[in-house]
């Protein structure tokens, strides 16, 4: 059981890197309109992009 | 008089609402507050003096924190939602696990050492959970205490604080008893009730949508260039390009020849319409032909479906009386829970003291009266999206509730249940001097004046006038007709020519209200038998209303021959040649005996009468005056969105009542049972969430009542 001494501060580092990813995402958007890309397809070619 | 709309995002119940209610009667100068707790606004009416800064300031010492609406603050608080549930939910599954062990530990018991490395490690998932997660819970609950009244954070705070430091304390001091689960799974459950119901109201978001069918840039032809410029930059008399399967960007008169266009989103209405040189396009309507090119006549924010948006939103932002009883019910409640959570603690203290704290938080949680103050409202705004979407506006929504005891609805007959489009049948030329393309050259010349529905007969009738012509001091009368001045060459000799009623233009004999006839001079020189004919939808219509139990009636100026030939087609009674007088002497009538009447009209003469009715009901054509004074306006001519409406009302009623109940059933009977006990903390938490999200689940099935078709098996 000495095991949980290391495990427990080992899943505490990796919560937190979880935790950080997951603020990452919420802040670059990556979960709005989550069903927009769907709707690409639909979408012309606006060509300024090129 | 000025209107301002502001948002409170921390104004999460009726007790809140109550607050700024009463706050802002303080306030000198405020007119009307109107608290739509499902947008989280208050539409506040305030005169000139009044500074919207200072209706800022009192709505914040109330405790609240309010910002000018019109900023899109609901995104911002749906990422920080998002951010604070993600966070609880990690820390769940962690302090869950230990959780675990901790329970096994209890029972099959467990070394100190690894007990306390257990408790510390919940501890150390729990903090961010209570200091980051919970923080709007306790943000909330404060600022409701420093304003001097109990939301319905309270009491959650309350249960949150009171399970955590009861823990921290056992922590510290190497008791056993920790609830660090409970305190997470609160937190993760309940914000995840607020994430969904904030995701929900954005499908209630009405004038977001709306406006959002607006495009945002528009091609501007500049010497012939197109270019993209920002569509709020546009002006009238700007030459703008509409590329096929574009949204219009503003209203204008059309310069190609035709265009077909998709104008469901104003109108309701899916057929395709085909406009011609010169009508008037409106903005957020699809081209669905070709490209065409069009003349602004208007800005951005003075197009139709701004008008529209606006009237909407002050609609929603209206509370309806039923509201009002839901907000007294919700207000007294919580300090009745505060109460009850207290006198469980108490009396579990003699009956099994270490399940106290316990039975004490799960009344807390589980109590929230969120249900019961969102179920009137969410229905409500529910409704009024899917009225919108269907082609009707409610200008008021406690029209809402006056049209479900309708059961006789009047139609004024031009253009509704008839083609709007009459047409000329028959030119009789009766001076042998003229011929018949002069008579319609002359009639088009002044029927451009006019707004009558008639007057549409003409716009492509006659020649366009020779160059010279010019038509002088043009006056139109109300219930007559037109009359001007018209020479055949600048600066030669005029005369007086008179189009519109028998009467108005001095012709003697039989007079036909489906005639126009047109005078030079006092004598009559030509007559126009126009005809109109019975909409092809209106019959569907007709047969639909009288489904839902209730009687149209035609009111017509027309003869009464004409007027029972109609009838006849439509199968319903009629009013013929009747004073605005006779019509709303004949509405009193009905409401003596007892019916509830709805009054469709369009023009400034049936004010009075729109007035005198239970609800009054508009087209969109009509003039400001009457839009302004009707409870509903239709967006299109025809008459299916009228019975949609009915139809959306009664569904709106059975909505309500099932979320009432059922948010009163369900803190009946969680209440007795947390206080005995007898409830986990997980399926208090489960079930308060639960209970405010069923209620806008319930309010949602109203955006999906499907259209009145014109359905074949209609008929029988």
């Amino acid at each position: 059981m000495e095991i949980l001494v290391v495990l427990i501060p080992v899943s505490v580092v990796l919560i937190g890197i979880a935790a950080a990813i997951f603020l990452w995402a919420v802040n670059n958007d990556q979960f709005e309109q989550l069903d927009k890309h769907g709707f690409d397809i639909f979408e012309e070619d606006s060509g300024d992009e090129k | 008089m000025s209107v301002c709309t502001i948002s409170v995002s921390d104004m999460h119940c009726a007790a809140c609402a109550g607050k700024i209610r009463r706050a802002l009667t303080t306030l000198d100068g405020i007119e009307a507050t109107h608290i739509n707790p499902v947008r989280r606004q208050v539409l506040v009416e305030h005169g000139r003096a009044t500074d919207p800064l200072q209706i800022l300031n009192t709505i914040e010492s109330a405790g609240f924190t309010p910002t000018l609406a019109g900023l899109d603050d609901h995104d911002e608080r749906q990422r920080d939602l998002l951010k604070r549930l993600g966070i609880a939910g990690l820390a769940m599954m962690q302090v869950m696990m230990a959780a675990i062990a901790l329970y096994a530990g209890s029972f099959d018991g467990i070394e100190p050492a690894y007990e306390r490395l257990l408790q510390f490690t919940s501890l150390l998932f729990t903090i961010p959970v209570v200091c980051y997660s919970a923080v709007p819970f306790f943000t909330s609950a404060l600022s409701s205490i420093r304003g001097g009244g109990l939301n319905m954070d309270v009491p959650i705070a309350l249960a949150i604080s009171i399970a955590f430091s009861v823990s921290l304390h056992a922590t510290l001091t190497g008791g056993s008893d920790v609830f660090y689960d409970s305190v997470v799974m609160f937190t993760f459950l309940l914000l995840g009730a607020r994430y969904i119901d904030n995701r929900l109201q954005r499908r209630f978001d009405l004038t977001g949508q709306l406006l959002s069918a607006l495009p945002s840039t528009a091609l501007r032809i500049e010497a012939g260039e197109r270019q993209p410029v920002p569509v709020a930059e546009l002006a009238p008399g700007d030459q703008i390009w509409v590329p096929e399967g574009a949204q219009i960007p503003v209203d204008g008169t059309l310069d190609g020849n035709t265009a077909l266009l998709d104008e469901a989103v104003l109108t309701g209405e899916s057929d395709w319409v085909e406009k011609q040189t010169a009508e008037t396009v409106y903005a957020g309507t699809l081209n669905r032909g070709a490209g065409f090119g069009l003349t602004a006549t208007r800005t951005v924010d003075e197009s139709r479906i701004a008008d529209i948006a606006q009237l909407a939103e002050q609609a929603e932002v209206g509370q309806a009386r039923i509201t009002r009883i839901t907000d007294r019910i919700a207000g007294i409640f919580i300090p009745s829970v505060l109460a009850l959570a207290a006198l469980t603690f108490v009396i579990w203290q003699f009956v099994d003291p270490s399940r106290a704290l316990m039975a004490m938080l799960t009344v807390l949680v589980v109590s929230c009266p969120c249900a019961l103050s969102l179920a009137t409202p969410a229905a409500l705004t529910a409704a009024m999206t899917r009225l919108r979407q269907l082609g009707v506006v409610l200008t008021n929504s406690e029209a809402l509730e006056r049209v479900l005891d309708v059961n006789r609805v009047y139609i004024d007959k031009t253009g509704t249940l008839t083609t709007s489009r009459p047409a000329i049948l028959h030119t009789e030329v009766l001076d042998s001097g003229m011929n018949q393309a002069e008579c319609l050259t002359l009639a088009t010349a002044l029927q451009r004046y006019s707004s009558h529905p008639y007057a549409t007969a003409f716009e492509h009738a006659g020649a366009d006038s020779g160059p010279g012509w010019t038509v002088e001091d043009v006056e139109t009368v109300t219930g007559g007709g037109v009359r001007g001045w018209i020479s055949a060459d600048a600066g030669g000799p005029s005369a007086e020519f008179r189009i519109g009623s028998a009467s108005f233009a001095g012709a003697s004999g039989e007079a036909d209200d489906r005639s126009v006839y047109l005078a030079r001079a006092g004598w009559v020189i030509a007559r126009f038998d126009l005809s109109n004919q019975v909409r092809p939808d209106a019959m569907a219509s007709v047969t639909a209303l009288k489904n839902l139990g209730i009687a149209p009636v035609m009111l017509s100026g027309d003869s009464p021959e004409r007027c029972a030939e109609t009838a006849a087609v439509l199968g319903i009674d009629f009013l013929a040649r009747q004073t605005p007088e006779a019509k709303l002497a004949a509405i009193h009538a009905d409401q003596q005996r007892g019916a509830r009447v709805l009054m469709l009209g369009d023009g400034i003469n049936d004010v009075p009468v729109l007035a005198g009715a239970d609800v009054s009901a508009a087209v969109v054509e009509a003039s400001d005056l009457v839009k302004s004074r009707s409870d509903v306006l239709l967006l299109s001519r025809r008459l299916a969105p009228l019975t949609d409406l009915f139809r959306v009302a009664r569904q709106t009623r059975s909505i309500t009542l099932q979320n009432l109940i059922w948010a009163a059933a369900y803190n009946l009977t969680a209440i007795p049972v947390a206080a005995l006990g007898l409830m986990p903390p997980w399926l208090a938490a489960l079930g308060m969430a639960a209970s405010s999200t069923l209620v806008m689940l319930n309010a949602t099935r109203l955006l999906s009542v499907a259209p009145t078709e014109a359905a074949p098996g209609m008929e029988a």
